[in-house]
């Protein structure tokens, strides 16, 4: 094991909070943050999500609005590791930036595209009413 | 009375949406009625609740119309994928409440029926006929594929959304 830049462990241990950052207000419905805001990239086939919980808030909004950039934060889905991990997905450290991590290993490759985004579709939904959705 | 109504309406909207008027005399029907049809929809009376969520759909497809709309590389929604949600929306039938829409990565439009954290059905829209979607429900759940004809809503997904949605409500039925 080793520690990165961030002081935190390479390894993400299952009970450690990961926060996804909605960016978009469409992904967010009445009390949750909904399926498609935590679908994998086409570019990486990566979610990228911070090791960060809902406190301390001043810091967790920090890193949303490094990684919003331009674009609005509207808030913030936290979860925790085990849960993406129950689901057969990968959660490994990737830093830079600080704190950084991405879920991995998502469906990909299966002979009918449509049925590899209905598997996504399923774990997508799964984790997201795993999620504790807080708004900015 | 509405039935009927509804029927005719039916009709017309497959009507004009067919495209294979070869005379003068046919195109101007099909143009007839394609008017109607988009009367029919601006009446807030009948199609308020289908005529906003369209207007919802055209914000969320202009929003995300670029490449990389996250931030982390995703595709822009396609305009295939836009019309396509525009059918689903209006084949959708009466006594099912409209969809939450929502962007995804790889350019498809999310169709969200959330009654609850664990009650949830989700359809993606793509620029193509087949369909994925997946489906919580209390400790069951599951995911599929089903082929939209661009005039029915698969009877699949239909019930999928019904057993969803009418939970406690017996006055919905898919059919």
């Amino acid at each position: 094991m080793a520690i990165l830049p961030s002081g935190l462990s390479d390894i993400v241990a299952d009970e450690e909070d990961l926060a996804r950052f909605i960016i978009q207000s469409s992904h967010l419905s009445a009390f949750m943050a909904k399926p498609a805001a935590f679908l994998p990239s086409p570019r990486d086939r990566e979610t990228s999500v911070s090791r960060h919980g809902s406190e301390p808030s001043e810091g967790l909004w920090a890193i949303g609005l490094a990684a919003a950039g331009e674009r609005c934060l509207y808030g913030a889905a936290i979860v925790k590791a085990r849960v993406i991990r129950s689901v057969q997905l990968e959660v490994l450290a990737d830093e830079p930036p600080p704190r950084h991590a991405v879920i991995r290993a998502w469906p990909w490759d299966e002979p009918d595209p449509e049925q590899q985004k209905a598997k996504q579709k399923l774990i997508a939904a799964i984790i997201a009413s795993q999620a504790v959705l807080l708004r900015r | 009375m509405i039935a009927m109504y509804l029927a005719g309406y039916a009709a017309l909207n497959a009507y004009a949406r067919g495209g294979s008027a070869v005379s003068f005399e046919a195109r101007a029907a099909e143009e007839a009625a394609t008017g109607v049809v988009e009367s029919v929809e601006r009446s807030q009376a009948l199609f308020g609740e289908k005529a906003a969520a369209l207007s919802q759909l055209r914000e969320l497809a202009a929003e995300c119309a670029e490449v990389n709309w996250d931030g982390a590389g995703a595709i822009g929604i396609q305009a295939a994928a836009v019309l396509n949600v525009q059918d689903i929306v209006r084949a959708l039938p009466a006594g099912i409440r409209m969809p939450e829409f929502s962007p995804e990565p790889d350019g498809s439009i999310s169709l969200d029926w959330i009654e609850a954290r664990t009650r949830i059905f989700s359809v993606s829209v793509g620029a193509g006929s087949r369909l994925a979607f997946a489906w919580l429900d209390g400790s069951d759940s599951g995911h599929g594929v089903a082929r939209f004809d661009g005039e029915r809503i698969p009877a699949r997904i239909l019930e999928g959304i019904c057993g969803i949605i009418s939970h406690g409500n017996t006055a919905v039925r898919p059919f």
